[in-house]
C-alpha cells in the first residue's frame, strides 16, 4: 500500500502547465490569431501611406491615382476581413479551450478521493469552472493577440520617423506628459474604489448576519427593522459611486484632452514642414494617423493586464488539479464472495494526526456489524476506509481476499454500497434519483428498494408520485434519509455500508427498516455505524472505536459487561456540545442534522 | 422567444426609471452636445488650416487653426466631466434600487422560510446578488449610455461639420455608414438570443457544478463518476457550442463596424476626383478624413464593445432582480398584532408585564387536532396533536431530529400556517391573520442565535428596544451575562458578531428573551452551544420568570428539569411528567438510554 499522500502540488506551476497544454490544445486557433492578427497590424500600418500617397496623386491628377485608390481599398477591406476574422477565431478559441479546462478540473475533482475534494466549497467550485474558467480560456487568443498588438505603435513611430523625423520627435516629446497625467489618475481612483468597495462588504455583512439570524427576525417580526438597518451605509455607497465617476470622469477627460492635443501637435509640426514644402498633404494625413496609431500603446497594457488576471483565474481553475487522483486497479472480486472484510493494520492520517491507528478486525461475510464509539472515536473515518472513498495511510483493506485498490473501479462500486445522514441526491426525478449509481436498476427494483427503506409510502404521496421532480420534492431530514437508503438498497452489493443512515428515523422506522433489510435486500454483509443502543444491540458483532483504535470487538451482550461500554451511550452528545451530567443522553439524534 | 418577454418586463420599469430622472438626462444631453462641438472642430481646424494656411502659405493662419482644434480638446474635456457627472446621476440610483431590492428580496425569502435546508446557498446566491449582479448592471448601463450617447453626438458633430465644408461629402460618406451600421443593428437581436441562451446555460452550469460539488462523496460512493462527468460534460459541450455561435455573430458584427466606419474612406478616396471636379478643397477632404478615422471609428469601436455584450446581460439581470420589492412582515407600524378572526375568541392583550395568568382561565397554549405538513401532499410533520399547556408551566419538546420539534413551535409562534386543526395562544389564533409583524405574545429563540453589528444594549434589547438601562442590568445579573458583557467592553460597546461564538450568540439571545415581557417563551435548542451548567441556570432563570417556558430540549437534562415532558415519535405523542413517560414510553426509554430491553 502507498505511504502517506499528500496535496503538496504547487496551483501556480500546475495552472502554467495546464494553461501551456490548453494553449498546445488551441494551438492551431492561436496560431491563426496571430497570424491575422499581424496581419491585419501590417494592413493598419501600410493604410495611412497608401492613402496619403493616393491622395497626392488624386489632388496631383495623377494617372497612376486609380491604381493606388484600388490598392487603398483593397487595403481596408483586407483589415477589415482580417479583424472579422480575428474577432471570430478569438470567440472559437475561448470557448474550445474553457471547455477544455473545465473538462479536466472537473474529471479530476471527480476521480479525487472524496475527503480531498471536500475542501472546496460547493459555490467557490461553480466560481472556479464558470467565471474562472471563461477568464482562463481567454489566455491562448490573448497572448496571441499581446504579440501582435506591439505592432502598430511601434511601426507608427518607425512610420513617422521615415515620413519626417521631425515629427516623430514632436510625437515623443508629448509622451511624456502623457505618462504624467495618466499616472496621477490612477492614486484617486484606487482609492474612492476601495472605500465604495468597503461600504459595498459592509451592507453585505449586514446583510449575511441578518440572513443568519432569519429565524430570530421572522419570530420577532422585524424584517422591516433589518432592512433599515442593512441599508443604513447606502447613503455612504451612493456618494462614493458618484466620486467614482467624477473620479473616473476626469480620467478619461484628460486621457481625451491628450490624444487630440498629441496629433495636433504632430500636425503643426507637419503642417510646418508642408508649408515649407518638404512633404505633400498626403503625408500630414499620414502623419495624423500614425501619431494616433502610436499613442495606441495602452492597448498593449490592456491586454498585458488581462493575461495576467487570466493566469490567476487559471491558477483558481486548475486548483483541483493538483488533487491525488484515487487510482483503481483492474482486478476482479472472486464471484458469489459472501462480502469478508479485512482491515490489517490500518492507519489514516488527518490534518496531520491519526484519526485511525494499526485498525486490525474482520468482519465475516454475511454479518450485520455494528461501530459505535464516542464521536471523535473515528467511526465514520472506519466507514470511509472500508468501502475505499479514502485510501489508509498504512495497512491494507481487502474485500474477499482482495485488495480494494486492485479492483477496478465499477467492480468496486458495484460490490460496495453507501448510505449517509445527509445523503446528497441526484436525477432529475425521485426515481432517478434512486436508479442513479454505477448502474440503473429497473422500476420494480427501484419501487422494491424503496419499500425496504420504508419511502414508498411518502414517495407515493408525492405530486407526481415516483416521477416527482426533486427540486419540487417537499422532503424532511428522514424521508431524504430514506431516500438514501432506497438508492443504497436497489443498488446493494456483498458490502453495505451505512454510515449514520438512519439517525433521523424515528425508532419504529428503524426497527421496520431494519428488518426488511434483513429480508428483502441482497444479502451481504452489512457495517452500521450507529448512535443508537438499539441498532448496536441488534448487531451480530459490534466494533468499539475509542480515539481512534479499535478498544473491542465482540457481540454487544459480552460488551455491555463493561461499563465504559455502557458510557459510549449513556453519553454520545454531538460534537459541538460537552457531555451532559447526571446519565442524561441524548439518543437518536447525532449532530446537528435535519431541522 | 423568452428574450421579447424579459424586454416586456423590464421596458415599463425603464420608462419609468428614466421619467423621474429627466433633469439627469438633460444636463447628460447638454454635455454631450459640448463633446459634438469638440467633434466638430477638430475636423474643421484641420480642414481650415490646410485650405487657409499650410497650402496658401500663411503659416500663421495655418497653425492659428491648428490652435483652435487642439484648443477644442479642453473643451471636449470640460464635456466629459460634464457627462460623468449626468451618468452619475442616472446610474447610481439605479444601483440603489437594486441594492434596495436585492436586501428586500433576500429578507422576504429568507423570513418566509427560515428553516431552509439550503440556507447557506441561498445567502451565498443573495449576496452575490447584493454585490455582483447589481454592479454588473451598474457597469453594463452605464457603459451602455455612455458608449451609445457618444456615437450618436459625436456621429452628429462630424456629420455637421463635413456637411459645413462640403455638403457633397455626406453624400459620398453617409451611404456605407448607414450599410453598416444597419447591418449592426439587424445582428443585436438574434445576437442577444444567442447570448442569453448562453448566460442560462452558464448558470445552469454553475449550479450544477455546485450539486454536483455539495455532494461529491455520494457521486463517488454510488460508483456514478462516469456518469455525472458525463452529464456535466454535455452542458459544458453545451456552452461551447452557444460560445462558437457567439463567436460567429462577433465576426459579423465586426464586420458590420468595420464597414460603418472604413467603407466611408475607401468611398471617399474613390470619390475624390469627382468631388474635387465639384469644387471640393484638398483641405476639405483631409477635414473629412480626420473626422471618419479620428472621431467615428473610435466612437464606433467602443460602441461596438459595450452594446453586445453588456445590453443582453444589463437585460438579463435587471430581469432577475424581477418587477417589484417585497414588503416585509414590520413595513406597517401600525398593523394590529393579532386581530380578533371569530367574534368568540377574546382579543389578545398586551401585556405590560406578564402574570402567571396572563387572562385567568385561558391556557397559555391550546392545540386541538393540529395538523400541518409542508406540502400539499406530503406526509404530515405534525398530525392532529392535541395539548394544552396551562400559564406558568414550563414543558419540555423531546424526540428524534427532523421528527417535527422546530415545526411544532414555528406554529406556535404563529410563523407558519397549521395545515388542520387549530393553534390557540392565550386565547386567540397562534398565527394572526394580515401581514405578519411583531406579536407581544410570545417570544421565540431559534437554535441560531442572532447578533448583528450594534451595540451589546441594542442586542439585547432587540424584543423590548424601550428596556431601561436598569431592567438590561437586572437581566444581565439574572442571567451571568456580567462577564461577557465587560468583556465586549460594556453595554453601549459594539459588537462584531464574527468574534462571538455560538455558545456566546446564544447566551446573549437569552438576554432578550428575559428582558422581553411577552408572557409565552419558546426555545428551540436555544441553549444547545451553552456549557449543562450555563444552560441549566439560564433555563432555571428563565422559568422562573412569570409565563409560560417552552423548551426543545437539546439535552435530555432539560426534560428533567420540565414540568412536563412532549414526547414526539413520528406521527405520535405523548405527554406527561419524566417519571411517568420513563414508564410508558419506549422511544422515551431510548431516548434517555435506560438499559436496553
Amino acid at each position: 500500500m502507498p505511504a502517506t499522500r499528500t496535496v503538496t502540488s504547487d496551483p501556480a506551476r500546475t495552472a502554467d502547465r495546464v494553461l501551456l497544454a490548453a494553449t498546445r490544445h488551441s494551438a492551431g486557433h492561436a496560431a491563426a490569431i496571430l497570424v491575422c492578427s499581424l496581419a491585419s497590424a501590417a494592413a493598419a500600418l501600410a493604410e495611412p501611406a497608401v492613402l496619403g500617397h493616393t491622395l497626392d496623386l488624386l489632388l496631383a491628377g495623377d494617372a497612376r491615382a486609380p491604381r493606388w485608390a484600388a490598392l487603398c481599398a483593397v487595403l481596408i477591406t483586407a483589415d477589415l476581413l482580417l479583424d472579422a476574422a480575428v474577432a471570430q477565431l478569438t470567440g472559437v478559441a475561448n470557448a474550445r479551450t474553457t471547455a477544455w479546462l473545465r473538462t479536466r478540473s472537473l474529471d479530476r475533482l471527480l476521480r479525487a478521493a472524496p475527503h480531498h475534494a471536500a475542501r472546496f466549497a460547493p459555490g467557490d467550485l461553480a466560481t472556479r469552472l464558470t467565471a474562472n474558467a471563461t477568464e482562463a480560456g481567454t489566455v491562448p487568443a490573448t497572448a496571441a493577440a499581446a504579440v501582435a498588438s506591439v505592432l502598430p505603435p511601434l511601426g507608427a513611430l518607425v512610420a513617422l520617423f521615415l515620413i519626417d523625423w521631425r515629427t516623430a520627435a514632436a510625437f515623443l516629446a508629448g509622451v511624456p506628459l502623457l505618462w504624467l497625467l495618466l499616472r496621477a489618475f490612477a492614486a484617486h481612483s484606487s482609492d474612492s474604489v476601495a472605500r465604495y468597495q468597503a461600504a459595498q462588504a459592509r451592507i453585505a455583512d449586514r446583510l449575511v448576519e441578518a440572513l443568519t439570524g432569519a429565524g430570530t427576525v421572522a419570530a420577532a417580526g422585524t424584517a422591516a427593522r433589518e432592512r433599515r438597518r442593512v441599508l443604513a451605509p447606502l447613503p455612504e455607497l451612493a456618494e462614493e459611486g458618484r466620486r467614482m465617476w467624477r473620479v473616473y470622469g476626469s480620467a478619461v477627460a484628460r486621457s481625451g484632452v491628450l490624444l487630440p492635443t498629441l496629433v495636433c501637435l504632430v500636425l503643426a509640426v507637419g503642417g510646418l514642414r508642408l508649408a515649407a514644402g518638404a512633404i505633400g498633404v498626403g503625408d500630414l494625413l499620414a502623419v495624423s494617423r500614425y501619431a494616433a496609431l502610436a499613442a495606441g500603446v495602452g492597448a498593449v497594457a490592456g491586454l498585458l493586464g488581462a493575461l495576467v488576471r487570466g493566469r490567476s483565474a487559471a491558477r483558481r481553475t486548475a486548483e483541483p488539479l493538483t488533487l491525488p487522483p484515487l487510482a483503481h486497479g483492474d482486478g476482479g472480486l472472486p464471484p458469489d464472495g459472501p462480502g469478508t472484510l479485512e482491515l490489517r493494520g490500518v492507519t489514516v492520517v488527518r490534518d496531520g494526526s491519526p484519526v485511525l491507528r494499526d485498525v486490525d478486525v474482520v468482519l465475516p461475510g454475511g454479518s450485520r456489524v455494528a461501530v459505535v464509539g464516542r464521536s471523535g472515536a473515528g467511526k465514520s473515518v472506519f466507514a470511509a476506509v472500508a468501502g475505499r472513498l479514502t485510501d489508509p495511510d498504512e495497512g491494507r483493506v481487502l474485500l474477499d481476499g482482495v485488495p480494494l485498490d486492485a479492483v477496478d473501479e465499477r467492480t468496486l462500486r458495484r460490490e460496495v454500497g453507501y448510505a449517509f445522514a445527509r445523503p446528497a441526491l441526484f436525477g432529475a426525478t425521485v426515481a432517478q434519483a434512486l436508479a442513479f449509481g454505477a448502474y440503473a436498476p429497473a422500476g420494480p427494483a427501484v419501487r422494491a428498494a424503496a419499500r425496504a427503506a420504508g419511502a414508498d409510502g411518502f414517495v407515493q404521496r408525492l405530486p407526481g408520485g415516483y416521477d416527482t421532480p426533486l427540486a419540487r420534492a417537499p422532503l424532511s431530514g428522514g424521508e431524504l434519509q430514506r431516500l438514501g437508503l432506497a438508492r443504497a438498497f436497489a443498488h446493494a452489493g456483498r458490502l453495505l455500508v451505512l454510515d449514520d443512515a438512519t439517525s433521523s428515523l424515528d425508532t419504529v422506522t428503524e426497527r421496520e427498516v431494519e428488518r426488511a433489510l434483513a429480508r428483502d435486500v441482497r444479502p451481504g454483509t452489512r457495517l452500521v455505524v450507529a448512535h443508537r443502543l438499539s441498532s448496536a444491540s441488534r448487531a451480530d458483532l459490534v466494533v468499539w472505536l475509542d480515539g481512534g483504535r479499535v478498544r473491542a470487538v465482540g457481540p454487544h451482550p459480552v460488551l455491555w459487561e463493561d461499563p465504559a461500554y455502557r458510557a459510549v451511550f449513556a453519553a454520545a452528545p454531538p460534537p459541538d456540545a460537552p457531555a451532559p451530567g447526571g446519565g442524561a443522553a441524548r439518543g437518536p439524534a447525532s449532530g446537528g442534522s435535519a431541522r | 422567444m423568452s428574450d421579447r418577454r424579459t424586454t416586456h418586463r423590464v421596458l415599463p420599469q425603464a420608462r419609468r426609471f428614466l421619467r423621474g430622472r429627466k433633469r439627469d438626462l438633460l444636463v447628460l444631453a447638454g454635455w454631450s452636445l459640448l463633446e459634438s462641438a469638440h467633434t466638430f472642430l477638430t475636423g474643421y481646424g484641420v480642414a481650415r488650416a490646410l485650405d487657409d494656411g499650410f497650402l496658401a502659405g500663411r503659416i500663421g493662419t495655418g497653425l492659428l487653426w491648428l490652435a483652435v482644434a487642439a484648443l477644442s480638446a479642453p473643451l471636449g474635456g470640460v464635456a466629459v466631466r460634464g457627462v460623468f457627472g449626468g451618468l452619475a446621476g442616472l446610474v447610481e440610483p439605479l444601483r440603489d434600487g437594486l441594492v434596495r431590492r436585492a436586501v428586500s428580496q433576500a429578507l422576504a425569502s429568507a423570513v418566509s422560510s427560515p428553516a431552509r435546508p439550503d440556507a447557506a446557498a441561498a445567502d451565498s446566491a443573495a449576496v452575490s446578488r447584493l454585490v455582483h449582479q447589481t454592479e454588473m448592471a451598474r457597469d453594463s448601463f452605464a457603459g451602455l449610455v455612455l458608449t451609445t450617447r457618444s456615437f450618436l453626438f459625436t456621429a452628429f458633430g462630424a456629420l455637421l461639420g463635413m456637411a459645413t465644408l462640403a455638403p457633397a461629402l455626406l453624400l459620398v460618406v453617409l451611404p456605407p455608414l448607414v450599410l453598416g451600421l444597419g447591418l449592426f443593428l439587424a445582428t443585436l437581436a438574434p445576437m442577444a438570443t444567442v447570448q442569453r441562451a448562453f448566460l442560462d446555460t452558464d448558470e445552469a452550469l454553475s449550479g450544477r457544478v455546485g450539486e454536483v460539488g455539495a455532494g461529491l462523496r455520494d457521486v463517488v460512493a454510488c460508483g456514478a463518476v462516469r456518469t455525472v462527468a458525463e452529464d456535466v460534460g454535455r452542458l459544458v459541450t453545451a456552452e461551447e457550442r452557444l460560445a462558437r455561435r457567439l463567436a460567429r455573430w462577433a465576426g459579423v458584427r465586426t464586420l458590420a463596424l468595420g464597414a460603418a466606419g472604413r467603407l466611408p474612406v475607401v468611398a471617399l478616396v474613390a470619390a475624390t476626383p469627382w468631388l474635387l471636379d465639384g469644387g471640393v478643397t484638398a483641405g476639405a477632404l483631409l477635414g473629412a478624413l480626420t473626422y471618419l478615422v479620428q472621431s467615428l471609428l473610435p466612437a464606433l469601436h467602443a460602441l461596438m464593445s459595450a452594446l453586445g455584450a453588456a445590453g443582453t446581460r444589463l437585460l438579463v439581470v435587471l430581469d432577475r432582480f424581477g418587477t417589484s420589492t417585497p414588503p416585509l412582515p414590520g413595513d406597517d407600524p401600525v398593523t394590529p398584532p393579532a386581530a380578533p378572526e371569530d367574534p368568540g375568541a377574546a382579543p389578545p392583550p398586551t401585556p405590560r408585564r406578564p402574570g402567571p395568568g396572563a387572562a385567568p382561565g385561558r391556557a397559555a397554549v391550546e392545540l386541538r387536532g393540529l395538523t400541518f405538513s409542508y406540502g400539499p401532499r406530503a406526509r404530515p410533520v405534525v398530525d392532529a396533536l392535541d395539548l394544552v399547556v396551562e400559564p406558568g408551566e414550563h414543558l419540555a419538546v423531546v424526540g428524534p431530529s427532523g421528527i417535527g420539534k422546530s415545526t411544532l413551535l414555528a406554529l406556535l409562534a404563529g410563523l407558519l400556517t397549521p395545515v388542520g386543526g387549530t393553534a390557540l395562544v392565550d386565547g386567540a389564533p397562534a398565527r394572526p391573520a394580515g401581514r405578519p409583524g411583531p406579536d407581544p405574545r410570545r417570544a421565540l429563540l431559534p437554535q441560531r442565535a442572532h447578533v448583528f453589528s450594534g451595540t451589546v444594549r441594542e442586542n439585547l434589547c432587540y424584543l423590548r428596544p424601550d428596556a431601561t438601562p436598569a431592567e438590561v442590568e437586572e437581566t444581565v445579573e439574572a442571567l451571568r451575562l456580567g462577564p461577557l458583557v465587560r468583556r465586549l467592553g460594556g453595554p453601549d460597546a459594539a459588537v462584531d458578531p464574527r468574534g462571538l461564538s455560538q455558545g456566546e450568540r446564544q447566551h446573549l439571545a437569552l438576554g432578550r428573551a428575559h428582558l422581553s415581557h411577552a408572557p409565552l417563551l419558546l426555545l428551540d435548542e436555544a441553549t444547545c452551544h451553552l456549557d449543562p451548567e450555563t444552560e441549566e441556570r439560564a433555563e432555571r432563570t428563565l422559568a422562573a420568570r412569570p409565563g409560560t417556558l417552552i423548551v426543545v430540549a437539546h439535552r435530555l437534562s432539560s426534560a428533567v428539569r420540565a414540568d412536563r415532558v412532549l414526547v414526539l415519535d413520528g406521527t405520535r405523542a405523548a405527554c406527561a411528567a419524566h417519571e411517568a413517560l420513563l414508564g410508558t414510553s419506549a422511544l422515551y426509554r431510548d431516548l434517555v438510554g435506560a438499559s436496553p430491553a
